[in-house]
């Protein structure tokens, strides 16, 4: 009506849109280009140069790539306005890597500022200058760190220990002791601010040098219920590994009491069912029943929560594959390793500085607090961490479904423990479908029989909910929990058949995938009840086999025509109804789809194998006629399932006139028979309790979300691999000493393992699965490789070769290959490494104790791997010759003592070059490392203290633009 | 420890991106997430933590926007959901509110927000507190402030002193003319009503909000005369244990302006304020509707904001709803809403109607949940009790102020 008016309105609100965002940058975010950037960088004006900056961020932003500016902006890092500092800070951490040279320009600037009397300003320019991640200035940030590790300023000594991890990272051997003790320091600090930072830090860089640790023990409990709130997460898990590799497992613990039940069985088992029935307030059954349920359901969550310890300590991965191998028996941990917590200080303030931690309002704090206690508190005392953890569950919807993956395994192994708050997992319509899938298998494992017909309520509306793929879980459900409580099989059993019923109606209509999806789970629940206890389940049979008529959905016949061959013997009333069914199934098999008809085939031949008296002749009757339908079907696999029954009854088909005639048959006969009664005659027997492949992570980790060990994952430390003795200065010395005297199979390897430590292997210390010392030789490579998952394949089998061991079996090996195999290993490392030069020289060093000590077998890596390359020249604009290289894992066919290293020349210049070769420069250059890094020049690559020797490559006479040739040269490292 | 953030808009356009540590993740990341979140739907976008082929994810979603964190090594995913939930309330806190455009409009404080409160991974500054006296916060003046001057800095100058103090969650030494402090109790509802009109969950979760304007270094002692019925609880950092655990006294030092001093959990509560009857009956194709909504329990005071909502099974075609007050609204999502306001004192308000059910549907055999929401002011429905609020270490005497307030939380009647 009043066009106008309406244009006013828009205008209007564009306009006071416009309002809004004046003095805010958004017109640097829209246009961040429609000036010129550079002039502005260097103009006299902060507030100029401040734009500039805004609008290079804006760039950076969306992506773009601005690096081109940065020897403009490094120049601004001297100003003195904060907020540019701050602005070019931005800039310079996000591509300082890029452009290494330009970044050194900044160093003195940094330096200055470090002097600066302003906290902000000290502690800005060390995160800047620990960020920009060169090798050159390592040593600069290292005096850099040591010095405001002991500013007055509580603000620059955190930034001191959060720069030290970056310094770390460059994996420089010489600093990393120097490194620990500013660590050491740090975590020694009086400011609990500082502390939390420290515990970060030292996580990332040296988790298991307990030592500096052990000295401050005692404070650090003291202090950490006043460590801000990150610090706290970090802090806790630091401290239940070193309380665990001092003084062991508690025995009161859950974790004891499941362990010791496989060597002390009955006597333990039926104290430890006693507490946890003693536990379980919603346990309605008193001593009555005692004997046969509370002791099996007892039974499973003790080996189930077993598992579980045996993961936490040794890692899913090592357990389950040492499962898999039969000779190798499971080392038990033995009662020394056990302290009592009641007496042991440590252990007990431990628990007592986390448990008001149970209350704090960071979620994750919460949940590693409850760790600690699940691991370490006394069974009587874990339910503390129930409720605290439920509360989690009111938190958001992201870190619900984190906490529901945690409770679910505290709940698998210890259903008591959740079993009286099972209304806290009941589902509401807001949680996603993740959630509530959890929330199901959770209370199906905890459920107990006073909770049952509540939870069977809340089931009921289930079904009725619209996600229909939440309602077929929920049946799935159904049947699981009466696998736990058996005696309520029978009231599932009437639910889920009034269910099946109901849904024909559904599903006749509607054809929704949804409604076929919760039908089929319901009848699979009901079969997977009544293979529980066949014979009492008799009528359930019968009437599921009535209902066949109005079942329509394939896959739900085809489970009910399984039970028909299936329990066709069982009781009195099915093998008298048994030919009335087959001749229905005879009768409608046409009009069957293809699983129907092949189960159809299948059932009958189960029939008539097990039949007995004048009915066999008329099941055979049915028989042929189906086979006759059958081979002229349509879809092949109907077809080839017809001859081959045919072929191999064809004793009981043929001899249709003859009764009893089996003594009789012919020998060739008979075995065709006995072989048709293998294949379907054999009943299934009640399956054991089904294996558990569970993998269990630690609690609060991300592996246990992703299930899979996420690189980076320690299990917990091994129980007392700490020494008691209190004036270790080396942690690892006296860890090596402690492994020797003991007994552990994998002692040697622990101790190879600890030494590769100092060479900051143990970064990706998971990645390596480093076997037990009884794998033999040959059959390394494909041993143990049980696991599908690619990250647990062992990919280097480090076995120590004592002399002994030598003679049996390093026979075949001539000592030049395992020298070979060691380079080969040393190539593999540092191709694992971030920078590949760095730890050579001391690896070196130690290669002369390691050649005695191990062989390091390497599995086809090339399948697992991918080689990482690295750039060796780069060109800068995009225009010039690109040179990567990459360490490839052939071995050399010169010699053993080479490393092959591929490189890849890429012509990316627009015009050919020619006469392209790599060279060894026969320049005595000094060894300091710091020069071998990413510097591109061409000597980068070889320059090493002692010259190499180098077998050279091929020229490259000629390569077009755009072309890319691959060469190999072999070097060999001293 | 986290490398990388991104924030994306909801149409999966990356908007910011911030690098944490010297192993950089190229955005095709995003790309790759994006695909997924398409190709894989609503359940994609709810799983807070994903393994993709290079990374691991963390994914909270506020408003539209999507946080997204990376790593490729271990470390407690908690942790990295709790900061990106952390960042999330800093930034609408700090620009009003969460959407595309106040991240674009603001992306420079966005990107110094981040900078402090994370270094190489590692949350550095997470206490809204302190970040407000080291990056300003924009707001009128500063807006007019730099179109008149032409520039302004955001930035503060110089370290806040509470960095260094043993209480880092309180700003040093703020200085008020009237010093005042606010305790508000707050409270949701959570119940569920099955089938059959049992109340089968019924719980308060509450938090106790405070808003402190108090100069110097003020002690507060918070007691509640019942603190028996307090299920479970959890505090804000400033709140000692000890008390607590031998008195069940709240003893802190607050921080500046307005924070959650605790939360707690009230179980087992044995009635709820208001009923809501649903009645669905079906035959020959159509659906009959009724609902029906009443005062149960009177709280004394007046509920009000009474709506219902629900969400139509994907199996009924079309809706035909009226009411005898308020409106029914039905939205394009298939959502049903039926506003009801206050409930009158001379009839009891009344929503119905028909459903037509998808042709060959006989009956309808999914029933839709009905989702309550209400507002009760003056009343906190757990009976919590606040007993009394000691002051210490103050000039005057201060103004005290209680409220308390109670709403639906997830109320949910199965029909």
């Amino acid at each position: 009506m009043f066009p106008q008016f309406g244009a006013t309105a828009e205008t209007l609100s564009k306009a006071s849109s416009m309002v809004f965002r004046i003095g805010t940058d958004a017109h640097l975010y829209d246009d961040p280009e429609d000036v010129n950037i550079a002039p502005l960088l260097d103009s006299k004006f902060d507030s100029e140069k401040c734009e500039a900056l805004k609008r290079l961020l804006a760039l950076i932003a969306q992506g773009f790539d601005v690096s081109n500016f940065f020897p403009q902006v490094v120049k601004n890092v001297a100003t003195q306005s904060l907020e540019v500092k701050k602005l070019v800070y931005l800039y310079l951490l996000h591509y300082a890597e890029k452009r290494p040279n330009e970044a050194l320009l900044s160093i003195n600037c940094f330096q200055k500022d470090l002097g600066d009397p302003n906290a902000l300003v000290r502690a800005w320019a060390l995160r800047a200058m620990a960020g920009i991640r060169l090798h050159v200035i390592s040593s600069l940030v290292l005096v850099a760190v040591g010095k405001c590790a002991r500013d007055p300023s509580v603000y620059v000594r955190k930034s001191a220990a959060n720069a030290l991890p970056k310094l770390y990272d460059l994996r420089l051997e010489e600093h990393t002791s120097a490194i620990e003790e500013i660590v050491g320091i740090l975590l020694n600090d009086q400011s609990p601010g500082v502390v939390g930072a420290a515990a970060a830090a030292f996580a990332s860089i040296c988790p298991s040098n307990f030592s500096l640790i052990e000295r401050n023990y005692r404070r650090l409990c003291e202090i950490l219920p006043d460590v801000e709130e990150w610090g706290q997460i970090i802090l806790i898990g630091i401290l239940l590994r070193f309380v665990i590799a001092r003084h062991g497992l508690v025995e009161e613990s859950i974790m004891f009491s499941l362990r010791s039940t496989k060597s002390g069985k009955s006597e333990k088992n039926g104290e430890a069912t006693k507490i946890s029935n003693k536990e379980d307030t919603g346990y309605a059954s008193g001593n009555d029943d005692f004997g046969l349920g509370a002791d099996v359901s007892g039974n499973i969550d003790l080996e189930l929560a077993n598992m579980v310890s045996r993961c936490y300590i040794e890692g899913p991965d090592e357990y389950l594959s040492r499962l898999s191998y039969a000779n190798t028996g499971p080392s038990e941990l033995n009662v020394a390793q056990f302290t009592s917590g009641k007496s042991n200080d440590d252990v007990k303030i431990l628990l007592q500085c986390t448990s008001p931690l149970l209350w704090s309002h960071n979620s994750a704090v919460v949940l590693a607090a409850a760790g600690v206690h699940w691991i370490m508190a006394p069974r009587e005392n874990v339910k503390k961490i129930v409720k605290p953890l439920l509360f989690l569950l009111r938190s958001s919807n992201a870190s619900k479904y984190v906490v529901l993956c945690n409770i679910q395994v505290f709940a698998k192994a210890m259903p008591s423990l959740f079993a009286p708050h099972f209304e806290d997992f009941f589902i509401c319509s807001s949680d996603s479908y993740q959630i509530k899938t959890l929330k199901l298998e959770i209370l199906s494992s905890i459920v107990t029989e006073s909770a049952i017909s509540f939870v069977f309520k809340e089931f009921q509306d289930y079904i009725r909910d619209p996600d229909r793929r939440f309602a077929a879980d929920t049946v799935a459900a159904i049947g699981l929990c009466s696998q736990r409580l058996p005696d309520m099989a029978t009231t599932c059993l009437e639910g889920l058949l009034a269910l099946t019923r109901q849904e024909f109606l559904s599903s006749d209509f509607g054809s929704v995938d949804g409604e076929a999806g919760v039908l089929i789970q319901a009848i699979m629940s009901i079969q997977s009840i009544i293979k529980q206890d066949p014979p009492s389940h008799e009528k359930v049979i019968i009437q599921l086999i009535r209902s066949l008529d109005s079942v329509k959905v394939p896959a739900a016949r085809a489970i009910i025509i399984w039970m028909v061959g299936e329990y066709s013997s069982l009781g009195e009333t099915i093998p008298r109804t048994l030919s009335t069914v087959l001749k229905y199934l005879a009768w409608h098999f046409t009009s069957e789809a293809l699983e129907t008809k092949l189960q159809i085939l299948n059932s009958i031949v189960k029939v008539l194998l097990c039949a007995e008296g004048q009915d066999i002749q008329s099941f055979k009757r049915v028989l042929n006629y189906v086979l006759e339908l059958a081979e002229c079907d349509l879809n092949y696999d109907v077809r080839d399932r017809a001859r081959f029954l045919r072929k191999i009854l064809s004793s009981n088909l043929d001899y249709q006139g003859l009764e009893e005639e089996t003594n009789i048959l012919s020998p060739n006969k008979d075995l065709a028979y006995v072989l048709s009664g293998h294949i379907f005659g054999g009943q299934t027997k009640s399956s054991p309790p089904e294996p558990i492949n569970y993998r269990f992570y630690l609690p609060g980790s991300l592996s246990q979300i992703v299930l899979h060990a996420a690189p980076g994952y320690e299990p917990l430390p091994k129980p007392c691999s700490l020494p008691r003795v209190d004036n270790v200065d080396q942690g690892t010395n006296g860890l090596e000493r402690a492994r020797n005297s003991d007994s552990f199979d994998t002692d040697e390897t622990d101790s190879l393992s600890g030494s590769l430590d100092e060479e900051g292997a143990s970064d990706y210390g998971s990645e390596h699965s480093i076997s037990g010392s009884n794998v033999s030789g040959g059959s390394n490579e494909t041993g143990s490789a049980s696991e599908g998952d690619d990250n647990t394949d062992p990919l280097i089998q480090i076995s120590d070769v004592g002399n002994a061991f030598e003679n049996q079996h390093g026979v075949s090996h001539s000592g030049s290959a395992d020298l070979g195999e060691l380079i080969s290993k040393r190539a593999l490392e540092s191709w694992l490494d971030d920078q590949p030069n760095s730890s050579n020289t001391s690896t070196s060093e130690q290669s002369q104790v390691r050649v005695s000590t191990a062989r390091i077998f390497i599995g086809d890596i090339r399948h697992r791997v991918k080689t990482k390359s690295y750039t060796l020249l780069d060109p800068a604009n995009g225009n010039g010759l690109k040179v990567d290289y990459s360490f490839s894992s052939e071995v050399s066919t010169i010699s053993p003592h080479l490393v092959s290293v591929e490189i890849c020349f890429k012509n990316c210049s627009s015009e050919p070059m020619s006469d392209i070769l790599l060279e060894d420069e026969e320049s005595n250059k000094d060894s300091n490392s710091a020069d071998q890094t990413l510097v591109a020049t061409d000597s980068s690559l070889t320059s090493h203290n002692n010259v190499p020797i180098l077998v050279p490559m091929e020229e490259i006479t000629y390569l077009e633009p755009g072309q890319t040739a691959k060469r190999i040269i072999q070097l060999y490292f001293h | 420890m986290l490398q990388c953030i991104f924030l994306l808009s909801d149409s999966g356009e990356v908007m910011l991106e911030k690098q944490l540590t010297g192993h950089r993740v190229d955005r095709s990341i995003c790309d790759w997430f994006w695909e997924q979140a398409i190709s894989q739907g609503d359940s994609f976008k709810l799983q807070p933590v994903i393994a993709s082929p290079t990374h691991y994810l963390f994914q909270v979603v506020r408003e539209g926007i999507t946080f997204l964190a990376c790593t490729q090594v271990e470390m407690p995913p908690l942790m990295a959901i709790e900061f990106l939930c952390r960042v999330a309330d800093v930034l609408s806190d700090y620009l009003g509110g969460l959407n595309e455009d106040v991240i674009k409009d603001n992306f420079v404080i966005v990107y110094e927000l981040l900078d402090e409160m994370i270094d190489n991974g590692f949350p550095l500054t997470t206490e809204p507190n302190i970040l407000r006296e080291m990056i300003a916060q924009p707001n009128i003046v500063s807006k007019v402030l730099s179109v008149v001057t032409g520039n302004s800095s955001n930035v503060s100058e110089t370290l806040p002193g509470a960095t260094a103090s043993c209480v880092p969650w309180r700003t040093s030494e703020p200085k008020y003319a009237n010093n005042e402090v606010y305790v508000d109790l707050v409270e949701e509802m959570d119940a569920t009503i099955n089938r059959d009109g049992a109340l089968v969950k019924c719980e308060i979760y509450g938090e106790v909000q405070v808003n402190s304007h108090l100069s110097g270094l003020p002690d507060l002692t918070l007691s509640f005369a019942n603190p028996s019925i307090l299920d479970d609880v959890r505090f804000h950092p400033c709140v000692r244990f000890r008390p607590w655990e031998s008195h069940q006294i709240l003893s802190f030092v607050p921080p500046d302006g307005q924070f959650k001093l605790m939360s707690y959990r009230v179980k087992k509560l044995k009635s709820t304020p208001i009923y809501v009857k649903p009645q669905l009956t079906s035959d020959a194709g159509t659906c009959r509707v009724n609902v029906m909504v009443g005062i149960r329990n009177d709280p004394g005071k007046t509920i009000d904001s009474i709506t219902v909502q629900f969400k139509l099974p994907p199996c009924i075609l079309s809706a035909d709803l009226t009411s005898n007050h308020g409106t029914v609204n039905i939205l394009t999502n298939k959502t049903c809403s039926w506003s009801i306001g206050r409930i009158p004192k001379d009839k009891a308000p009344s929503m119905s109607g028909t459903f037509v059910l998808e042709t060959g549907l006989e009956r309808l055999h999914v029933f839709p949940t009905f989702q309550v929401s209400f507002r009760i002011m003056g009343v906190a429905l757990s009976g919590l009790q606040i007993d009394k609020l000691d002051l210490k270490n103050l000039p005057n005497r201060p103004y005290k102020g209680f409220r308390a307030l109670t709403r639906a939380g997830e109320f949910e009647v199965r029909s």
